[in-house]
């Protein structure tokens, strides 16, 4: 087993990861919370966004604030696009069918991003929060992580409160409970699932440009970052935002606190699937039978 | 009256089973054709490079009928399917080398732990709503994939993984049967082994299971009401599609001598959804579309010059298409939209025709 101070530099990086992943379950459950779609293209979204910020800066010389706004909201704009369209027409069908679909979406910006920004060159964004930090005892800290962990807490706590607060927050809860009867009260349930969207589509850019900074740029890499995510959204039974911040923070650790330990350090990447099935064993105790709704109807 | 009316629904029940088998006997005829066209035409017309790749496509036609049984059956969707054909793909190796147990033995037995280990791995996941199922497995296709990285295939070597860090020269190559060692004779054999799959397959649909896994897919409370032990004909099911899925992955690596863990990307498991999807899960020759998309499709991008990147957009789209429009897929779109533009032509060359004849 390594010494403590081996240790020590991963816990900042866990917990900026952590923090990520948070931000991106977030954007995910109110998604799936508001219209029944758990967006699996969520980090292909995220992905293409950071790349385009890339080819702004490093092809057309656009100044990095500018770029990394495009890259937020490219993640909107796409995300909602994609609502707008397949969102409307996949309405009435099992949550399980427009999950599905979303791997179209996905695998639609992974063909594209190989297309066009081609693996075989090495990319890379770094923030301007990269070059400053601070010393926490022996472990340098820098701003991008504190950024990262600080928007994990800001947008689970903001979007808590947004839900529970104000009037389509409301609305949103409301369209989670029941579509057909918030529509009869007169919600206007298409603008509200917009703006859940919408809303969901920034979280994914933003997640997808403090990725770039803090893991790699690759489009392929970045897809399945969604993983991470998606685990600790199933943690949380795609229901609490609390768990999904605190699963997030376990799962980004736990990640990365593997990475010194070298007789496991090759199989770190596999904690998401086992944390995911032990809770799943975990909620299936005692349990007889849960009835699954699922099939492509 | 009551004998009229009894006679009538006799007459119509006897019309329908006639129709039944003729369409049966058509599909019959077809098959017959195709796989003898396959195993006796096909090897002598097609060049090393295409032989390779419809014993490919034939290999994930395999893995497509599991995949295609899983959604179309019983409506369950696993994102994992190419992991469990890289772990069948690791026993088997791991079985070829290890014993000197017969070929078919050995397939079989492949089969037989690739079931045990894909059903233990989804068992979690199959008493828990349809969605848990799919991500689940999605992760699973990411953790194999970091696995395999680290323990690579058998190639020869000594301990339990027998793996060699081989730097110079070819590694030793999986064995193949002693009948089918060449290339043309190994696709025959593929082709066989994959028709017994697709019978083993159409035997379970034709039974008791097959009933089950459709009043599980038509509703889960009504299924459990009529008395369908729902837990264990999901993991029936999930446990016939590891077992083909791990014949194919002892045959993939038959075919290519050698396996590598960048072979199955995480996101290969989702390609093999979307073209599972695209080619049709409600008959047995979607999977033999989505081989075909899978397999022959890039291997004439790539003959042609034109990037596999374009197979993954067409796939993505497909994906939306069939979800949205068309949830048969093109197994049951293309003969019914042929049908369509056959009538189309037809009306048009019979309206067509007399004016021909008219003109001077």
């Amino acid at each position: 087993m390594p010494s403590w101070s081996s240790f020590q530099p991963f816990i900042p990086i866990g917990l900026a990861a952590g923090g990520v992943y948070a931000l991106s379950g977030v954007g995910m459950v109110v998604l799936y919370r508001a219209t029944g779609v758990l967006n699996l293209a969520f980090g292909a979204v995220g992905a293409m966004g950071a790349l385009i910020a890339w080819s702004m800066i490093n092809t057309w010389h656009v100044p990095g604030g500018i770029a990394y706004a495009t890259c937020v909201l490219f993640g909107g704009v796409a995300t909602l696009l994609y609502g707008m369209v397949f969102g409307r027409l996949l309405a009435a069908r099992d949550p399980l069918v427009k999950a599905a679909a979303t791997l179209g979406l996905a695998l639609l910006l992974l063909g594209v991003m190989n297309r066009l920004w081609p693996a075989q060159v090495t990319r890379s964004i770094s923030l301007p929060t990269d070059s400053s930090g601070f010393n926490v005892g022996s472990v340098s800290v820098v701003w991008t992580q504190v950024i990262a962990v600080g928007f994990g807490i800001v947008m689970t706590i903001g979007t808590a409160v947004f839900l529970r607060v104000t009037k389509i927050g409301t609305a949103m809860r409301a369209l989670a409970d029941d579509r057909e009867i918030t529509a009869t009260l007169g919600v206007p349930v298409r603008r509200v699932e917009a703006a859940a969207w919408f809303g969901s589509g920034l979280l994914s850019g933003a997640a997808g440009l403090l990725l770039a900074d803090l893991v790699t740029l690759a489009s392929d890499a970045l897809t399945f970052i969604v993983i991470f995510t998606l685990s600790a959204a199933l943690i949380a039974r795609l229901r609490s935002l609390a768990v999904t911040f605190v699963a997030s923070i376990v799962i980004g650790l736990v990640d990365n606190l593997i990475a010194p330990i070298t007789s496991i350090t090759n199989f770190r990447d596999m904690t998401p699937f086992v944390l995911a099935v032990a809770a799943l064993l975990f909620f299936a105790r005692g349990r007889q039978y849960s009835f699954a709704r699922g099939g492509i109807r | 009256m009551e004998a009229t009316g009894s006679v009538t629904s006799l007459r119509s029940s006897l019309a329908s089973s006639v129709h039944l088998r003729r369409s049966e006997a058509i599909n019959l005829v077809v098959v017959i054709a195709v796989v003898l066209f396959a195993v006796l035409a096909l090897p002598s017309m097609l060049s090393l490079y295409w032989i390779d790749t419809a014993t490919a496509a034939v290999v994930y036609a395999i893995v497509a009928l599991g995949l295609g049984l899983l959604v179309g059956r019983v409506g369950m969707i696993s994102l994992g399917q190419v992991a469990v054909l890289a772990l069948g793909g690791w026993v088997g190796a791991k079985l070829l080398f290890a014993t000197s147990l017969p070929y078919p033995v050995a397939l079989v037995a492949t089969g037989l732990i690739t079931m045990v280990l894909g059903t233990l791995i989804g068992l979690p996941a199959l008493r828990v709503s349809g969605l848990y199922l799919a991500l689940v497995t999605l992760m699973l296709a990411g953790a194999i994939t970091v696995v395999l990285v680290d323990t690579n295939f058998p190639n020869g070597g000594k301990g339990f993984l027998g793996y060699n860090d081989i730097s110079t020269g070819t590694p030793p190559s999986i064995r193949r049967p002693s009948i089918a060692s060449s290339d043309p004779a190994f696709f025959r054999y593929s082709v066989i082994v994959a028709l017994l799959m697709f019978l083993l397959a159409l035997w379970h649909i034709r039974g008791k299971p097959g009933r089950a896994w459709v009043a599980i897919r038509q509703s889960e409370p009504a299924a459990l009401a009529a008395g369908v032990n729902v837990t264990v004909y999901k993991m029936w099911a999930f446990a016939l599609a590891s077992f083909v899925t791990g014949v194919a992955g002892a045959l993939l690596g038959s075919s290519s001598r050698v396996l590598y863990a960048y072979q199955f990307p995480t996101s290969q498991s989702i390609v093999l959804f979307a073209v599972v999807l695209m080619g049709g899960v409600y008959t047995l020759w979607g999977a033999v579309i989505a081989a075909a998309l899978l397999q022959i499709l890039p291997g004439a991008f790539t003959l042609w010059g034109v990037s596999n990147d374009w197979a993954t957009i067409l796939f993505g789209v497909g994906v939306l298409q069939v979800l949205t429009t068309a949830p048969a897929g093109i197994a049951h779109q293309f003969p019914r939209d042929a049908a369509k533009l056959g009538k189309l032509l037809f009306g048009l060359a019979r309206r067509l025709a007399p004016a021909g004849g008219r003109a001077p």
